[in-house]
């Protein structure tokens, strides 16, 4: 029997440029009822960087993440890949969105849910086991997805993500439900996906695990942004010599 | 790890879908409790309906007239059905509406919707589950059918596999229903109330408006039991066929605009609108096509031959004019008897109400109330039967046409009387049934092979072997 093919050949060719600003987010605004979630909301996602998305509760996280998605309809503003206006319906070609504190498909033992979305994107058997070991798997796969502990429930949710073969992933909390051990595991497998060229969005309320693993950041306070860039970048803007994303994030917001 | 591509298209494969979504139905435990109570529900129904059809056989026996009048299919088809028919009508909602609740509960819809299918095709798999958990949930029904021939019992393939599809499409409706609820509502309690609203409100209709004249007489056929009553007649209409075809479509549209999350409130309201619209114009167009067929065996909806092929060359308009109320059961009587035949067999009718507000009440003193009047030709007729021997003869008056010979022996429906004795089937509907299913469920609940634990090199070995 012959060796599948570990990608198509498609993905091969269509493999987006490793620099450059892959997304664009635009005055983006979000409105419940006279509440402002997002005000004109705006910053860049460029190939490769892992950017971290980083604010108070109720600053407006997840709400960003889920209308860059086109999970929750906004009410102004656009969207921008490489350069084009990319609309609600078609995000989901470019973008895949993991939200915080889900538990799928509860009765699915586990390996039959990443069989499932194995099947769906055409994943070679060999990259699901790669990213199950990855991931750390191994030991829940013929478990029910509903006895999994928080921290295989997030592990579930992770390989998911990578399963797909998105050039962005919107990750809401990915370190939730990980010690200091597993969460720099996982910060790892995310530094590998980067590096093959994704770009990652990781919407994160621990500063110290956002300091480790972002590249660049953005501060979100009351649905503005407070600030974009690199740590230094930030330090410049809150006028701090020293200090960490902490201190930078605390004069900022 | 899989490297990234730069746009996923929008054609993954169905099956996966497909598989994902019978899968959680069977890993559900709606479907296998409600078909554990199907067990005995529909095994009394049949249990039933075997001994009272015993002791009317057994009567037959002595007086042969009467076994004539035996069909199986009011006898014990559509009884045993019955049973069935509860089960869906209040069990039935909880399984559909799992099937898109549970996701939209867990969240994992929020997964789902992001997958690279069409809402209509997610919604399309779904349907399929609900087909499929169906057919499971008529194999007790189903097995009454074959212990019904195993006892020695008449079916008439026709007319059985008639109410059975007259049932499938009543199971899918209130499917698609189940499924326009939870897409609608956020809770999986929410949408069953919907569902129940639909299911139970038909009931409703049924019992209080579908005697009453006016717009509430009317309200009467949209019921959903309106649906399988046409089927259980054994007639089998293309009219309605294409109605419940296009209403189930309708919701299942309805439910796929109401599923993505990232579109506007008001977006889903203007395409609803036009999805109502659209299935409101096929149903109505549906209401136009006149052919149907009598599936029954003892050609209850249906004149003689020699009297069908005689009315179906009238080729003028034939008005009917009733005085009657539309509650009164002389109405009915002709309805059945009489008008419904017609209106199957003459190419040209129209059937109307004398007045516009009569009732049997305040009809009383009305001379002419009870008349029914035929126009043909330019001449009219008026009758007060409601029987087709005295119609019938007065219409071949009114049209010139000599009255048809009746042909002689063929045709005649003998009836099937059988004396069995029930109680033999209540070891399977209350032991070895029930036993099959908890069987069923506890192999649908085994974990599979796994198959990701491999590493690369193993599974290249494995590939390469």
């Amino acid at each position: 029997m012959l060796m599948r093919s570990r990608m198509p050949d498609k993905a091969q060719i269509a493999t987006p440029p490793a620099s450059g600003v892959a997304l664009r987010v635009d005055a983006l605004t979000k409105r419940y009822g006279p509440q402002t979630a997002l005000a004109d909301v705006a910053f860049t996602v460029e190939a490769g960087e892992v950017l971290g998305l980083i604010g108070p509760n109720g600053a407006g996280k997840t709400t960003l993440l889920e209308a860059v998605a086109g999970v929750l309809p906004a009410d102004s503003g656009t969207i921008f890949w490489h350069g084009a206006p990319l609309p609600p319906a078609l995000r989901r070609r470019s973008i895949f969105y993991l939200p915080d504190g889900l538990r799928p498909w509860r009765d699915q033992y586990v390996e039959r849910v990443l069989a499932f979305f194995a099947g769906v994107y055409r994943t070679s058997d060999l990259d699901v086991a790669d990213t199950v070991r990855a991931v750390g798997l191994a030991p829940v796969l013929n478990k029910r997805v509903l006895a999994l502990s928080k921290g295989y429930a997030r592990r579930l949710m992770l390989a998911l993500a990578l399963i797909t073969p998105h050039p962005l992933l919107l990750m809401d909390e990915p370190f939730d439900g990980f010690d200091l051990r597993q969460t720099r595991e996982i910060m790892d497998v995310l530094r590998k996906v980067a590096a093959q060229g994704r770009s990652l969005v990781l919407a994160i309320h621990q500063l110290l695990d956002a300091d480790r693993i972002c590249d660049r950041f953005v501060l979100l306070a009351e649905g503005h942004v407070r600030g974009v860039g690199t740590l230094g970048d930030l330090r410049e803007r809150a006028g701090i010599l020293s200090g960490g994303l902490e201190e930078v994030f605390l004069a900022l917001t | 790890m899989r490297s990234p591509e730069a746009a996923v298209p929008l054609d993954a494969p169905f099956g996966p879908l497909l598989a994902k979504e019978l899968r959680e139905m069977a890993s559900g435990r709606p479907l296998w409790t409600m078909l554990l109570m199907l067990c005995p529900l529909v095994g009394f129904s049949f249990f039933q309906a075997v001994s009272l059809y015993g002791e009317t056989s057994a009567t037959a026996l002595t007086s042969p007239g009467l076994a004539s009048a035996l069909s199986p299919l009011d006898g014990v088809l559509v009884p045993t059905f019955g049973g069935f028919y509860v089960a869906v009508t209040l069990l039935f909602p909880f399984v559909a509406i799992r099937v898109l609740g549970n996701e939209k509960e867990s969240g994992a819809l929020r997964l789902l919707i992001q997958l690279p299918y069409r809402p209509p095709t997610l919604i399309g798999a779904k349907l399929v589950a609900v087909f499929a958990a169906w057919l499971i949930a008529s194999i007790p029904a189903l097995s009454a059918l074959a212990i019904w021939e195993f006892m020695g019992g008449h079916l008439f393939v026709a007319e059985t596999l008639n109410l059975v599809l007259g049932h499938l499409l009543y199971g899918l409706l209130v499917g698609a229903i189940a499924l326009f609820a939870a897409a609608l509502t956020e809770s999986a309690a929410t949408a069953a109330i919907v569902t129940l609203g639909f299911t139970l409100g038909s009931w409703v209709i049924d019992f209080a408006a579908a005697s009453q004249p006016d717009l509430l007489g009317w309200s009467s056929r949209l019921s959903l039991t309106q649906t399988l009553h046409t089927f259980e007649l054994g007639l089998l209409s293309l009219s309605l066929v294409v109605g419940v075809l296009a209403a189930i479509l309708g919701f299942a549209a309805l439910a796929a605009i109401w599923l993505p999350m990232g579109a506007t409130v008001r977006i889903k309201l203007v395409r609803s609108l036009i999805c109502l619209v659209a299935t409101c114009l096929v149903m109505v167009a549906a209401t136009q096509i006149r052919w149907s067929a009598d599936a029954t065996e003892d050609r209850r909806n249906s004149f003689s031959l020699a009297d069908q092929q005689a009315l179906a060359h009238l080729s003028d308009q034939l008005t009917v004019t009733v005085h009657l109320a539309p509650e009164d059961p002389r109405y009915a009587d002709l309805r059945t008897s009489v008008l419904s035949k017609l209106e199957r067999v003459i190419p040209r009718i129209v059937i109307r109400f004398a007045g516009d507000q009569q009732s049997v009440v305040g009809s009383a003193s009305d001379e002419s109330y009870g008349e029914v009047e035929y126009s043909y030709g330019g001449r009219s007729a008026v009758s007060r039967s409601t029987g087709t021997e005295e119609v019938l003869p007065l219409l071949y008056g009114l049209a010139n046409v000599p009255l048809p010979v009746p042909a002689t022996g063929a045709g005649d429906y003998p009836g099937y009387s059988l004396v069995a004795a029930p109680w033999i089937a209540l070891p399977w509907f209350v032991g070895g049934l029930p036993l099959l299913v908890w069987v069923a469920w506890w192999r649908s609940r085994r974990a599979p092979a796994i198959k990701y634990t491999s590493s690369q090199k193993e599974i290249s070995r494995e590939h390469l072997t």
